[in-house]
């Protein structure tokens, strides 16, 4: 689901970035209030942690393998969709400007799809189911699924707007297919809840999902 | 990707005039080129930029002294995603073109148009002159430099302190992923092994993500309070000692960024 350079003309790329930095900037500001200032290299050791994260293999039932996005869960744990926006656009600059992975141009593209949509869809989704079924489980499970299903349908509407893929395909191949492996993901994101709250339940922002 | 980490370092470790430059120079020199690439509008004319720019990349790599496999096999780890697209273009019509000629058509009224593949050509064209100059950065710069760099050309404290901080941990946490795997391959746990029920492999998977986030978590607790015991406090930064630029460094960056600006706008307005 990383955009590469070339995939979205620079005028839209620059939308993006605009829009992903008011993002960030509200991160930062998350960041100082939330946790104090002096809290943010917590954060930043997370952030590592969720890099090794994402290189785990992830079976797919089909045989192949994929990866966590885990911006849901950092979002979950740490109590504030911000904290997804925050951990993801560190782990997407390192992804970019080391390993290629992801354009330069268009990361503000997948700082908005991973992180934004990551963030907020996984935490206000795992606080509406919270709130409705009250199981924080399957909140955190179908908080993961529909941060990287909307995260993938976003991403096939802007390469749909930049005219370099057909919105149909998009949908049907991108939008199909994470909401097959997203199953996973928020399988995996209830999976680790679980130990969070087993091993240290000290670590949840809000330990029953629910705000007052 | 997480495997690549300590020979991309390695790389970088190396010595050439290319590693030698400072970072800042080689960060805009990248930015450069890359926002060129992308810049120029989908046309033909960017596959001959392309060539000019995989030119400059391919005498610049080579003055780098590192091995063309390091480049092939890094290509090769970026590629799918994007060659997915790519390939996909040929299938079907896009609006940069008004009239569309099949060249072949196959089962199912699947046709490929000229213009298609012609579109793919571009893409595929910005798409390799991009990543060739990323893995050229990555290859040649420390992960380090590159934060310092950045710093030094004004990306905020409070980002680069995080990513200074992010990028000593992720050498920690992926030896801590090795460690992980080697113990779950002795027990003989395979997350791809189809002979074992999918839904204990998905748990054991989704305790291993746990573990290391209580892990990273627990390093982060770690590593704040020995910061606070060092003096850390709400105006700290990384500290980034004056480094002006060399002349020779100075009239490189120049004369590169003169080159990739004149090429960009003689080929964007060739008849």
């Amino acid at each position: 689901m990383h955009i590469p350079d070339a995939f979205i003309p620079f005028p839209q790329a620059i939308v993006y970035w605009v829009i992903a930095l008011i993002f960030i900037a509200l991160a930062l500001r998350w960041a100082r209030r939330s946790m104090g200032e002096e809290r943010v290299p917590l954060v930043a050791v997370l952030a590592a942690g969720i890099f090794a994260i994402q290189a785990l293999n992830i079976p797919i039932p089909w045989g192949t393998s994929g990866h966590m996005v885990g911006a849901a869960l950092a979002a979950i744990v740490l109590g504030s969709p911000y904290a997804g926006v925050f951990v993801l656009t560190l782990v997407l600059l390192v992804q970019g400007f080391i390993f290629g992975d992801g354009g330069i141009t268009v990361m503000g593209a997948n700082i908005i799809n991973m992180g934004v949509v990551g963030g907020f869809v996984g935490f206000y989704g795992y606080q509406a189911v919270s709130r409705l079924i009250g199981n924080m489980y399957v909140a955190a499970f179908v908080a993961g699924w529909a941060s990287l299903f909307i995260s993938a349908v976003l991403c096939a509407v802007e390469l749909a707007i930049a005219g370099t893929f057909p919105l149909d395909l998009g949908l049907l191949f991108m939008g199909g297919y994470h909401a097959i492996i997203g199953v996973i993901e928020g399988g995996i994101t209830a999976i680790a809840l679980y130990l969070i709250t087993s091993a240290r339940p000290d670590i949840l922002e809000r330990p029953q999902g629910v705000t007052g | 990707m997480i495997d690549d980490l300590f020979s991309i370092e390695k790389y970088a470790y190396r010595t050439s005039p290319i590693h030698r430059l400072d970072a800042r120079v080689k960060l805009l020199l990248t930015l450069a080129v890359i926002i060129a690439a992308v810049a120029v509008p989908y046309s033909p004319k960017v596959i001959d930029l392309a060539v000019v720019f995989f030119l400059f990349f391919a005498a610049l790599w080579a003055v780098s002294q590192l091995p063309v496999q390091v480049y092939a096999q890094r290509l090769v780890l970026i590629l799918p995603f994007g060659i997915f697209l790519i390939i996909f273009q040929i299938f079907v019509k896009n609006r940069y073109y008004d009239i569309f000629h099949p060249i072949v058509s196959l089962p199912f009224g699947i046709e490929i148009y000229a213009e298609s593949v012609e579109f793919a050509s571009i893409l595929f064209a910005k798409f390799i002159v991009c990543i060739s100059f990323i893995i050229l950065l990555s290859s040649t710069t420390r992960m380090q430099d590159l934060v310092e760099a950045s710093g030094r050309l004004g990306l905020p404290k409070e980002f680069t302190l995080p990513l200074g901080m992010m990028i000593r941990y992720l050498f920690v946490f992926a030896e801590m992923f090795l460690k992980i795997r080697s113990a779950l391959e002795t027990r003989c746990f395979d997350p791809l092994d189809r002979r074992l029920p999918y839904r204990y492999r998905l748990l054991q998977i989704g305790y291993t993500i746990g573990m290391i986030f209580v892990r990273s978590y627990e390093q982060g607790e770690r590593t704040y309070t020995s910061m606070l015991c060092r003096g850390y406090g709400n105006d700290s930064g990384m500290h980034l000692r004056r480094r002006p630029l060399h002349l020779r460094e100075a009239a490189f960056l120049a004369c590169s960024i003169l080159f990739i600006v004149t090429v960009t706008i003689v080929i964007y307005l060739a008849p």
